[in-house]
């Protein structure tokens, strides 16, 4: 616990230092606190989620955090864990945490399994088509909205496309909704592989 | 589209033709007909609230005379605007799902509650008597005696099924939001868009301006071929229903126009998916003869986002705005210049034919940063003849007022 903290702090602390003189509205330094407070047992010590099932949030861009704890908040998008703890949320607590996320280094869980080339083969060759990049940016890092999906945890981006092919996942509008329509549970493994291995 | 970027995209399509030709491949519904290499995506919205002192009053623009102040804020995602008979002024919204009620002090100062939560895009609303009816999605809900509860609102009453509107899912996540009016036939009104940003659609069940008695039932078309108007109301003399129209994406710069649509009988058509006045689609025009259509009144610009619209009926403003219409442009996303983040002011002669737009309240949009400071939505007149725009980016509601 003490190193985590220790790792925060240092983090937000280089943030600062990168942006002198910056009066941020989002205080990355009280983010790192709070997240120490809850979010880092199922994301990560380091918002990478070592964690089946649960997303890595290092890199994320600040608006799409942002907008997803409101909508969890607002009881709109519905993970019960998630709702628990945004309830009753203040806005700088969301934006705070939002910017301490951003500020960390994205990459892979440690368990990250080793790369199929036959799937990811498969999953490159739906990347194209399903004009992935458009939105999510070419190098899948996401912007504003839109999430970071590179390297990502494998199992949670299958079960969130699956979720939305079948209209159980709502966000702040409908487009993964039409991105993801009629592919099978092979074309969607495929795609996690690929975009679980990009970095 | 300059020829390297073409030669991008074809070497995407043929990179891509097998998979394409195994499957198909939908695309969000706004990115039809994107053109490959394009970043151009619709802007995020900001559901946090602003403090007062970040919202853009002082840089609001308007003619000699008007003066803007913020009347309410800290209300994220505000939109559509609708008055109780007491005054009570009640705020719809889309992602955040909620609606906002906004009452006077007696030292003027203002106080705004949530009233609701959790709905769907709950962007239609309209007051008859003292019941708020509130559209979301295909959800139509009505609370009684509102006012007179505000601290501790009603279970409303479900309405859904009498409406029968299409669901979220039959809109493909489409233009599913409602904007909603009252006509002075005691009919409400409202709009159902097109289940796509362009394509073949029912031309009997999306792209419809419809009205309804209030109790859902006698459903009526009262125009056809409208892609997805956000904004109407009826002419304070004439009573003829206006409305503004957003015109399709991924067509270029500077077409199609946005517009505003006068409707002179009940079932007329507009033209979509053909026509958006005399512009033929180039994808989805279907031979068809653009005169065939009825013609908007005006055009108000391309991808502009034009939603609410008003006539002014008020007497603080100067002779020359009474029952002109004035109209809040949200601003562009499918252009690669800004375009909009304003009002404007649509004249009419006296046979109700537009005869210019004019520049009203600007300042929003930063042309040489290529940023907006809000996006005005709705526009409502309060009974004193000052008005309010709604400003959904900032969650503030300001208002203008004029002194000669």
């Amino acid at each position: 616990m003490l190193l985590r903290l220790l790792a925060a702090a240092l983090l937000a602390a280089a943030i600062e230092a990168t942006t002198p003189g910056a009066a941020l509205a989002q205080d990355a330094r009280r983010g790192a606190e709070l997240a120490a407070q809850s979010c880092v047992n199922c994301h990560g010590a380091n918002g990478r989620s070592q964690t089946s099932d649960i997303p890595s949030l290092a890199g994320q861009p600040t608006d799409f955090i942002t907008l997803q704890m409101i909508l969890f908040r607002e009881g709109i998008r519905q993970v019960p864990a998630m709702n628990a703890f945004a309830a009753d949320l203040p806005d700088r607590d969301i934006e705070d945490l939002a910017a301490y996320f951003a500020s960390l280094p994205p990459g892979p869980p440690d368990d990250r399994r080793p790369r199929d080339a036959g799937l990811f083969a498969a999953g490159q060759a739906l990347i194209g088509p399903r004009n992935c990049g458009v939105c999510h940016v070419s190098d899948f890092g996401g912007r504003a909205q839109i999430p970071r999906i590179a390297a990502q945890r494998e199992e949670f981006l299958a079960r969130t496309m699956i979720e939305y092919r079948e209209g159980r996942r709502v966000a702040i509008d409908t487009q993964m909704n039409g991105a993801v329509a009629g592919l099978s549970n092979a074309d969607i493994a495929a795609l996690a592989h690929y975009l679980a291995q990009r970095d | 589209m300059t020829m390297r970027r073409f030669l991008l995209g074809m070497g995407a399509v043929l990179i891509a033709a097998p998979a394409l030709a195994q499957q198909p491949a939908p695309v969000p519904g706004w990115a039809v007909g994107r053109p490959e290499g394009s970043t151009l995506a619709p802007h995020a919205p900001r559901l946090t609230v602003t403090p007062r002192d970040q919202l853009p009053v002082a840089a609001i623009r308007l003619p000699p005379g008007f003066q803007a102040e913020v009347y309410a804020h800290g209300m994220p995602g505000v939109r559509a605007i609708a008055e109780g008979p007491n005054g009570t002024i009640f705020a719809g919204t889309r992602a955040i799902g909620r609606i906002y009620a906004i009452t006077r002090n007696p030292d003027g100062t203002t106080r705004t509650r949530t009233i609701a939560q959790g709905l769907s895009q709950p962007n239609g609303l309209v007051m008859i008597g003292d019941s708020l009816y509130v559209l979301a999605v295909n959800r139509v809900l009505r609370y009684d005696n509102i006012e007179a509860n505000l601290d501790n609102p009603p279970a409303p009453v479900d309405l859904t099924a009498a409406f029968a509107l299409p669901t979220e899912q039959e809109h493909g996540g489409n233009h599913h939001w409602k904007f909603a009016t009252l006509g002075p036939d005691g009919r409400i009104y409202t709009n159902v868009g097109v289940n796509c940003n362009v394509c073949d659609t029912d031309r009997d069940k999306f792209a419809l301006l419809v009205s309804f008695n209030p109790d859902g039932s006698d459903r009526r078309i009262e125009a056809r071929g409208v892609r997805n108007s956000v904004g109407m109301a009826h002419h304070p003399v004439t009573r003829e229903l206006w409305a503004t129209n957003h015109g399709r994406d991924w067509v270029g710069n500077d077409t199609p126009n946005d517009t505003l649509l006068r409707v002179r009988r009940s079932g007329e058509d507009f033209g979509f998916p053909y026509c958006v006045g005399s512009w033929a689609d180039p994808d989805f025009n279907r031979g068809r003869n653009c005169s065939e259509f009825s013609q908007p009144a005006a055009l108000l610009g391309p991808h502009t986002a034009v939603l609410g619209m008003r006539f002014y009926t008020g007497t603080m403003f100067p002779e020359q705005y009474r029952n002109q219409i004035f109209i809040a442009r949200r601003g562009s996303w499918n252009r690669e210049r800004l375009s909009g983040y304003d009002v404007v002011v649509a004249h009419l002669d006296a046979q109700g034919a537009v005869t210019r737009i004019e520049e009203f309240l600007t300042g929003l949009r930063d042309d040489a940063n290529q940023r907006f400071l809000d996006r005005p939505v709705e526009i409502h007149v309060l009974r004193d003849g000052s008005m309010l725009v709604s400003g959904e980016q900032m969650g503030a509601v300001y208002r203008i007022t004029y002194r000669r």
